[in-house]
């Protein structure tokens, strides 16, 4: 079929999905249907190429960030919205950005890659840089264990036409970047300084992966020259070094994984920019970027404040409860069916929370469990999502705190729609 | 003076993926309801090595864990025995079960011997099964969770079976775990313990027996049991649901 008329199409379904409400990754289905080559006939030709972001959490992050950056910069960009990042998210992008002949305005497209459906998109656009942020425990249920992610990353890379930047304090990232190095394929590093680790009382968390021992090229990855270094991070403040310059930023919000992501975005555009990243620019582009939805952001229903806290995973619970600062006078979590083995709750470390008071969401009995195990008292369990929002907005309050939601990705995509706010274009 | 109870983790390191290290504290927190004090014992090696241990956890771990996981066990193999000697009562999940079985083939084909601990060979070398599972167990009792595992474990006296699963989302035998005086062990996570106190229970039951105690189950255990029950039935609920798919 044309491209015209694929894209024709194609905003007919965007166009219908949006009269339902929001936006959805429809469109991209039905464009990718069409024209299963699309991405690459439309990506492929872009002045300064292709970049993937991937890893087990801070894609969405990582990949605003580099965006923000390079447009700081002059560069027009592609960019897919947080959560779009299969191939009908990539493509749903593209039907709401490019033009009915398929046309994009940009120079660059910087794309937020699921690791399981890298080898896929790479067969539809290769990637010129990738971006791997770590390797952590997440969604065993579907990777079965952390090893089959890092041999999807260390694939996808291998295959990026120009590099790999990677975060090398996470040590499984480090020993990949090795063997990619050993292998030829040109790696930059970002590294995090103790002092920046040790501004989260559990680091980096990273999978524990046991390589055999005379398989570790770690011993050969050259820490000593990262690309980027996060030296300090205190609250939402971090101060990275890029070039030989020193770069103090405030970010859109706190915690170390923040620092991270920022720290290996600026090293990605650094990369990109020829003429080197300019001080001030950075500092805009990185204040003026709202957290991505979920990360700490803020919605308001009812006239009452909710602060999203995800818990995605072990690492994205643990980082982003290590950036709460307690007392919460108002907790509720939330967890359903897109969290299909919750068991990985016990390996958290909850001390903030010195109790709960709405438990809601499918698996919300899963979790009374685990807080009576851990001694911790919790109040309503509200199975359903509209019910417990309702509920908790009319928790009475002593402070100005928002009530902290925490809350897996489709209890807070629920949660969102609820409250009125438009579900992103393309997120799946 | 209050009784106290010791509870060892083994190499939780290596084999505490996915909340199964869990296993100890559901049991220690059933243990303090009870009015019972507990301490809890990381064994890393044999220089951490306590002589009195009344229950023992291994937790699993994926299969990069499996060459140091089987490592650091051969330093403990003796430790285990003069435990099991003076009646620990052992409580295993995923690869920690596979590596205190007799043999454990990994996925690539290798024969490793076990600690010789559950009297069961694992073959690992089967494609891997994710789902929730539901079934009946060796006391009749409802009980539920989620496997995620590779292969298969074989025990070598079948009436040994925990659980026989007549619900599960794909592939997965239907004979699961194994129970026996003093050894308790599953692929089945969850954690298991939490979705099925009544095995927690037992478990508790048989190590204050080694001491000449009863427990006398109260509120607490009650409502953990009543969460676990409604928990338990959401699982079955979604299995049936799946099935008419």
């Amino acid at each position: 079929m044309g491209q015209f008329l694929a894209f024709a199409l194609a905003q007919c379904a965007r166009f219908a999905t949006r009269l339902r409400g929001g936006g959805s990754a429809f469109p991209g289905l039905v464009l990718l249907r069409m024209r299963p080559d699309i991405l690459g006939a439309t990506l492929s030709n872009l002045a300064h190429g292709v970049i993937f972001v991937s890893g087990s959490n801070g894609k969405s992050t990582t990949t605003t960030m580099v965006a923000s950056v390079l447009r700081a910069h002059g560069m027009r960009v592609f960019t897919n919205p947080a959560g779009g990042n299969l191939p009908q998210g990539l493509a749903s992008a593209l039907v709401a950005q490019a033009s009915l002949r398929g046309r994009l305005r940009a120079d660059i497209a910087v794309l937020e890659v699921d690791e399981a459906y890298g080898a896929q998109i790479a067969a539809l656009v290769k990637p010129d840089w990738v971006v791997l942020t770590n390797v952590q425990v997440d969604q065993l249920n579907r990777f079965g264990e952390p090893e089959n992610v890092y041999r999807m990353l260390h694939d996808l890379s291998a295959g990026a036409s120009h590099g790999v930047v990677l975060n090398a304090g996470d040590p499984n990232l480090a020993m990949m970047g090795a063997k990619l190095s050993q292998s030829g394929q040109l790696v930059h590093t970002i590294d995090v300084s103790e002092q920046a680790r040790l501004s989260a009382s559990h680091g980096l968390v990273p999978a524990a992966l046991f390589f055999d021992q005379e398989e570790d090229p770690g011993a050969n990855i050259n820490h000593s020259a990262p690309r980027a270094l996060l030296r300090t991070m205190e609250g939402s403040a971090a101060t990275i070094e890029l070039s030989g310059n020193s770069l103090t930023l405030e970010l859109p919000a706190p915690g170390l994984h923040y620092g991270v992501d920022a720290t290996l975005a600026l090293a990605m555009a650094d990369v990109m920019v020829d003429d080197g990243l300019q001080a001030d620019r950075v500092a805009t582009a990185m204040a003026g970027g709202a957290p991505v939805f979920g990360r700490g952001e803020v919605i308001t229903y009812r006239g009452r404040q909710i602060a999203l806290t995800m818990m995605k995973n072990l690492p994205s619970l643990q980082v982003n409860l290590d950036a709460l600062e307690g007392p919460l006078e108002r907790v509720w979590i939330a967890v359903d069916e897109g969290t299909p083995d919750p068991s990985w709750i016990y390996d958290a470390d909850i001390s903030v929370l010195d109790h709960v008071d709405v438990l809601s969401g499918s698996k919300a009995l899963q979790w009374a469990l685990f807080l009576e195990t851990r001694g911790i008292p919790y109040g309503d369990i509200v199975e359903d999502t509209a019910e417990a929002l309702r509920h908790v907005v009319g928790l009475a309050a002593s402070t100005a705190q928002p009530v902290h939601a925490i809350v897996n990705y489709e209890q807070m995509m629920s949660i969102r729609r609820l409250a009125g706010y438009k579900e992103l274009e393309g997120a799946s | 003076m209050s009784t106290s109870f010791t509870i060892a983790r083994v190499l939780p390191q290596i084999l505490g993926l996915n909340g199964s290290s869990a296993s100890a504290e559901i049991l220690g927190s059933s243990l303090r309801h009870l009015g019972y004090d507990v301490s809890m014992v990381d064994i890393h090696s044999p220089q951490d090595a306590v002589s009195d241990v009344d229950i023992v956890c291994v937790g699993s771990g994926s299969t990069s864990s499996i060459n140091p996981g089987a490592s650091a066990i051969l330093g403990l193999v003796q430790l285990f025995h003069a435990w099991s000697a003076r009646g620990a009562i052992w409580c295993a999940q995923g690869t920690g079960w596979d590596l205190l079985g007799a043999s454990l083939t990994t996925p690539d084909g290798r024969v490793i011997p076990g600690a010789g601990v559950f009297p069961s060979e694992a073959d690992l070398r089967a494609p891997r099964f994710s789902g929730e599972v539901a079934g009946v167990d060796y006391q009749g009792r409802d009980s539920a969770g989620y496997v995620n595992a590779i292969g298969h474990t074989t025990l070598l006296d079948p009436s040994q079976v925990l659980v026989n699963l007549s619900a599960r989302a794909g592939e997965f035998p239907s004979e699961e775990g194994i129970v026996s005086p003093g050894l308790f062990a599953t692929k089945i996570g969850g954690p298991a313990l939490a979705l099925n106190p009544h095995w927690s229970n037992d478990l508790v039951t048989a190590a204050l027996a080694t001491r000449g105690l009863t427990p006398e189950f109260g509120e607490y255990h009650d409502r953990v049991e009543s969460l676990a029950q409604r928990a338990r039935a959401k699982i079955v609920a979604r299995l049936a649901q799946g099935s008419r798919k």
